[in-house]
């Protein structure tokens, strides 16, 4: 019945794969950079996403209301500037509220223990789901009519369903996939050349290594960690937008699985590496697709987290994570 | 110190004898009727399950308004209980349990309307069956929870302690609508289906049924697998869907576990197939989700009923009641939670008029429910509690609402 | 954590003050409602299930040091042992009192082989690897269906029996007063632990694993020793949950929320605080099962929230009191509701 060696499927597998597991990377980073300076895992940042994709949603439909799009024309024709516009509105939007969030429920927790500040991030992200659950509530058509807002919500297609390889293609592949490769690698990129050349960046993998050393050089710690989360907002945010693209849905609970994939992308590739999270996250999205087709979807989290186990059982930092030496 | 904690171990031990052996107050019904009494429902509302227990609640609280909010001159108080918890932003067993609790030690409570899920009802079933509470679900159609033969060895005995039957439903059951799934697939011409579930009770239960169907009317059934209802998209599967050549996926799950994501997926990854899903996506929210596109045409919902426009006699007066009231479509689990609350009301009048509202008359007027003529037609409960209903309804997406393709059984 | 601890030799008694304070506290619930209905003593036995969970996460988190995500999986292994070994669909049926004596020892058993290979990890990297096991525990109970039963969940289980008296379901107070005296017993025995040569080694191995190493403790077998104590005890928490419910419930029903929920306990109470983690126990559980019940009921019955609107149903307030609570808590209390004090240890 299932041919294993169908190089069609193969091929559409791999696709899919990347293209999931480019927008995990893309939310690993958050992960990975906050933890990298404040040791913290920011449980909130899933859910941050999930309002990030909200605001999309919100704004699509303003548009819509506005007459600049034609509902009709979702998914036929690409509406490329509506698309650029929403990553960075809405990257700005939950770059922004990742730095209230910080500023109001973990700063003042930066002395007490790392346990108290996850217990505050987990908090947060309650606080975030029913904010999400009361943002579906708005009477809206696009979120429809506030009517269920504890129900998931569409999201139109704002590339082109069309097949690039042809209608008559088994692979699929569309605006859609392209979309993610060409918003995701120029900011991971732009962020590596960030951290590696500007001061600020400097300043971050300074704090990174040691944060009281690196205040004593002069670093402004506090601005280098504020600066931190937003920009680990904004790439949650911009995930958040092509999320939403790619799979069509924004519901307020979908920040958790994100949420959870994306850390354990950031974990895999060793945490705090940049480098790290983004191939935790390809390798996450990859094993994913090529489970539920060859070993069946009902075990693909036991294959994902066995071989996360398997991993860390002979690489202890993760992939390429730093070998970490034991102070005395 | 140690003294301390001696006297306190001695203690602990006498307290729980004393707790073992004082028990429950019994409750005694006075012959005189009370001045109030109270029905509650059990239902998750906190959480993904939220829009079909709003509709349910309103249901339940038409059907209250409409009698005034009285029975026989007693007034009736109705409390809606959440069974769902923050953390589990789904059912949660504790809180099920706390609320059957709840339930029968506040004398006033003569009827529970609930659950929502049958895994929840598993929970409160055998306690309120102990307490002679009546039990009323709009929404369990897991058949265990009533039918021998149908679920495990021990179902549904396990369930009534007392012996005697406490629970009703006025929902047909998954044995029904699973069979009624596979025979429309055969009528779709499907010799290939492709079988997922969301790995809960109630999806894996009514796939389960339409696995067995399936290959009793002769098809194929290419793939048997459940999903990750948390997944972000389903595209891998719909991949292997298309390679499979299947011309009938068919989806045991609902809305909130996903049902619109894979409806979507298999359109975006350009697989032609026919997707069935079962009365777990049978609302408003469902087509919402997962958009008219991936719809019209390409998804057929099955149904215990028909839809609340197409209702007839009272049916008609609850729909046309419903719009006006709450402004907007009744959805159709709104028609169960307000058969629900009609019937128990019903029973409670007869109770009352008959001179007695305690536990076990209520319960004796709902088990004596025959030829009741409600907004699903005219029903009765048969000998397991299950309601004589048998309408089911094969529905479609058309112009963005939903279109009744066929009627089984009116 | 941070703190430093003082090996301290004075003997330590059954109980430390704060504890028979609390306990003596839950005791006089059950007793005030012979007078007073407050209803609260049913929902509270959840409280004290959890509380024990709490305890066996805390020999984790608290003493040892080691974060631990993946709780759920343990309770979920207790309630399952000890479904399989007493309910009637199996061959075994052993009873209340020896399932809940296995569940406890195949929870240890779990714990220690589960914790076996993760022994080289550090931190947040063994905080993934439990997580891990969460998901992995949860989907195999889903999919193995032919022990499992998968998603049916199994039931009935067997009521506890006490000098030859089965608890009906309908007697809350002797539940509640039985599980206070399990409690009890644990916290008695977590007490002597922590007070031994082995609760300071734990100790020892949180403060600094280098530094323990140097002193001849071997690291790995006392966190091997911590985690199989742990997972004993959240099995024994959640054979008792099940057995309060009478069914293991389905296996989504331990998933990675509840490890959350037992993570929550242990640090709002206080971590590294038995009494705390009791505390803990109290405010979280307590919370969702009967403040915010009780809350909802009073706002209906003043006729507030009986609208559909999703903005004024109080149930649709509830994940972010939930949060609010837990941010504001941390704010002002970091070191959770009951700190540990130095000479706890």
């Amino acid at each position: 019945m299932f041919d294993w060696f169908d190089s069609d499927v193969l091929l559409q597998q791999l696709l899919l794969g990347l293209s999931n597991g480019m927008i995990i990377a893309l939310i690993a980073l958050g992960y990975t950079m906050v933890y990298g300076i404040i040791e913290l895992i920011n449980f909130a940042h899933g859910d941050l996403f999930m309002l990030g994709s909200f605001l999309a949603l919100t704004l699509v439909g303003a548009a819509m209301n506005c007459g600049l799009v034609d509902p009709a024309l979702m998914g036929e024709s690409s509406h490329w500037w509506l698309l650029g516009t929403l990553v960075v509105v809405c990257g700005i939007f939950c770059g922004g509220l990742n730095l209230c969030i910080d500023h109001f429920a973990y700063k003042p927790l930066r002395r007490a223990s790392k346990l108290s500040q996850l217990v505050a991030a987990i908090g947060v992200s309650f606080i975030i789901v029913n904010l999400g659950l009361f943002w579906g509530g708005l009477p809206m058509e696009v979120l429809g009519g506030g009517g269920a807002a504890a129900a998931p919500k569409d999201f139109p297609h704002l590339v082109s369903d069309v097949n690039l390889l042809g209608e008559e293609s088994f692979v699929v592949m569309t605006w859609n996939d392209v979309v993610i490769f060409v918003v995701t690698i120029p900011l991971m990129i732009g962020l590596t050349l960030f951290v590696k050349f500007t001061k600020l960046g400097m300043a971050m993998r300074a704090t990174a290594q040691h944060a009281t050393a690196a205040r004593l050089m002069g670093v402004d710690v506090n601005k280098v960690i504020a600066a931190t989360f937003a920009i680990g907002g904004f790439l949650g945010g911009a995930a958040s937008v092509l999320y939403a693209n790619y799979n069509s849905t924004v519901s307020f609970q979908m920040g958790f699985r994100a949420g959870m994939d994306a850390f354990t992308a950031a974990v895999l590739g060793g945490i705090g590496s940049l480098p790290g999270a983004m191939l935790g996250g390809l390798l996450i999205g990859l094993v994913r697709a090529m489970s539920d087709q060859y070993v069946g979807s009902e075990w693909t989290n036991v294959v994902v987290f066995s071989l996360l186990v398997l991993i860390l059982i002979f690489r202890p930092t993760g992939l390429l994570g730093l070998k970490q030496r034991e102070k005395v | 110190m140690q003294r301390h904690s001696t006297l306190l171990t001695t203690a602990i031990t006498a307290c729980t004898l004393a707790g073992a052996a004082c028990g429950v107050q019994a409750q005694t019904s006075a012959p005189l009727l009370p001045s109030s009494v109270k029905i509650v429902s059990s239902l998750p509302r906190t959480g993904s399950a939220n829009a079909q227990t709003t509709a349910m609640v309103n249901g339940i609280r038409m059907a209250l308004t409409e009698a005034g909010g009285k029975v026989n001159g007693v007034e009736v108080l109705y409390e809606d209980w959440d069974d769902a918890s923050p953390q589990r932003g789904n059912w949660d067993p504790a809180i099920e349990a706390a609320n059957a609790d709840k339930g029968i030690a506040d004398a006033m409570v003569v009827a529970y309307i609930g659950t929502y899920n049958s895994g929840a009802a598993k929970v409160s079933m055998p306690k309120l069956n102990a307490a002679g509470l009546a039990m009323v679900s709009p929404g369990n159609t897991y058949p265990g929870l009533t039918k021998p033969g149908t679920g495990e060895a021990n179902e549904p005995m396990v369930y009534r302690p007392s012996g005697a039957i406490n629970y009703f439903r006025v929902v047909p059951t998954d044995d029904v609508q699973g069979f009624v799934a596979a025979e429309f697939a055969k009528t779709l011409n499907a010799t290939k289906v492709f079988i997922l579930h969301d790995r809960e009770l109630y999806g894996k239960g009514i796939a389960d049924v339409f696995n067995k169907s399936a290959k009793a009317l002769g098809m194929e059934v290419v793939e048997f697998d459940g999903l990750d209802t948390k997944a972000a998209n389903y595209k891998a599967i719909a991949t292997k869907v298309k390679q499979s050549k299947a011309e009938v996926v068919f989806y045991g799950g609902t809305t909130q576990t996903n049902a619109a994501q894979l409806a979507k997926d298999l359109l975006a990854q350009k697989v032609d197939v026919k997707l069935i899903v079962p009365d777990g996506c049978f609302e408003e929210a469902f087509i919402k989700a997962a958009g008219t596109n991936a719809l019209e045409g390409r998804c057929y919902i099955t149904f215990g009923g028909v839809e609340p426009k197409l209702l007839g006699g009272q049916g008609k007066v609850f729909y046309e009641n419903y719009k006006r009231l709450y402004g907007m479509e009744p959805e159709a689990y709104a028609t169960y939670g307000y058969e629900a609350a009609k019937v128990v009301l019903a029973a409670m009048e007869r109770a009352a008029q008959a001179g007695s509202l305690s536990r076990s008359a209520v319960l004796k007027e709902i088990a004596a429910t025959k030829g009741f003529s409600g907004a699903l037609g005219t029903w009765s409960f048969d000998e397991n509690g299950d309601t004589t209903n048998k309408v089911m309804s094969v529905n479609t997406v058309k112009n963005g609402d939903f279109e009744t393709v066929k009627v089984i059984g009116n | 954590m941070g703190t430093t601890s003082r090996a301290t030799y004075k003997p330590a008694g059954l109980l430390s003050r704060g504890q028979c304070l609390l306990f003596g506290a839950l005791l006089l619930i059950p007793c005030i409602e012979l007078l007073f209905d407050l209803g609260i003593s049913a929902p509270t036995r959840f409280v004290l299930g959890f509380a024990i969970v709490g305890i066996g996460l805390n020999v984790v988190v608290g003493f040892t040091g080691l974060l631990h995500l993946g709780i759920a999986a343990f309770m979920a292994i207790g309630a399952y042992a000890f479904a399989i070994l007493t309910c009637t669909i199996y061959p075994f049926q052993l009873g209340f009192w020896p399932g809940l004596f296995a569940a406890l020892c195949i929870g240890a058993l779990a714990g220690a082989f589960l914790g076996a290979p993760t022994l080289r990890l550090r931190g947040d990297y063994l905080a993934i690897v439990t997580l891990g096991f969460g998901e992995i525990v949860q989907d195999l109970l889903k999919n193995l269906e032919p022990i499992t039963k998968g998603t049916q969940g199994i039931n009935p289980l067997p009521a506890p029996w006490f000098f030859g008296l089965t608890f009906a379901s309908d007697t809350p107070k002797s539940w509640y007063f039985l599980y206070l005296a399990i409690l009890i017993l644990c916290t008695i025995l977590v007490r002597n632990l922590e007070h031994s040569r082995v609760g300071r080694q734990w100790f020892a191995v949180r403060e600094d694993e280098l530094a323990a190493r140097c002193m001849a403790i071997r690291p790995d077998k006392v966190k091997l020793t911590a985690l199989a104590v742990g997972a004993g005890l959240a099995a024994l928490g959640g054979a008792l949950l099940a057995s309060l419910i009478s069914s293991t419930g389905e296996p989504g029903n331990y998933d990675f929320q509840i490890s959350i929920l037992a993570l929550c306990i242990v640090i709002v109470g206080g971590i590294g605080s038995m009494t705390g983690v009791i505390v803990g126990a109290l405010v979280m559980v307590g919370m969702n099962s009967i403040l915010l019940p009780i809350l909802g009921q009073k706002l209906q019955q003043a006729g507030i929230g009986t609208t559909t609107s999703v903005y004024l149903a109080p149930d649709n307030y509830k994940y972010l009191l939930f949060g609010l609570a837990l941010v504001l808590m941390m704010r002002f209390r970091p070191k959770g509701i009951v700190a540990a004090r130095e000479e706890d240890h």
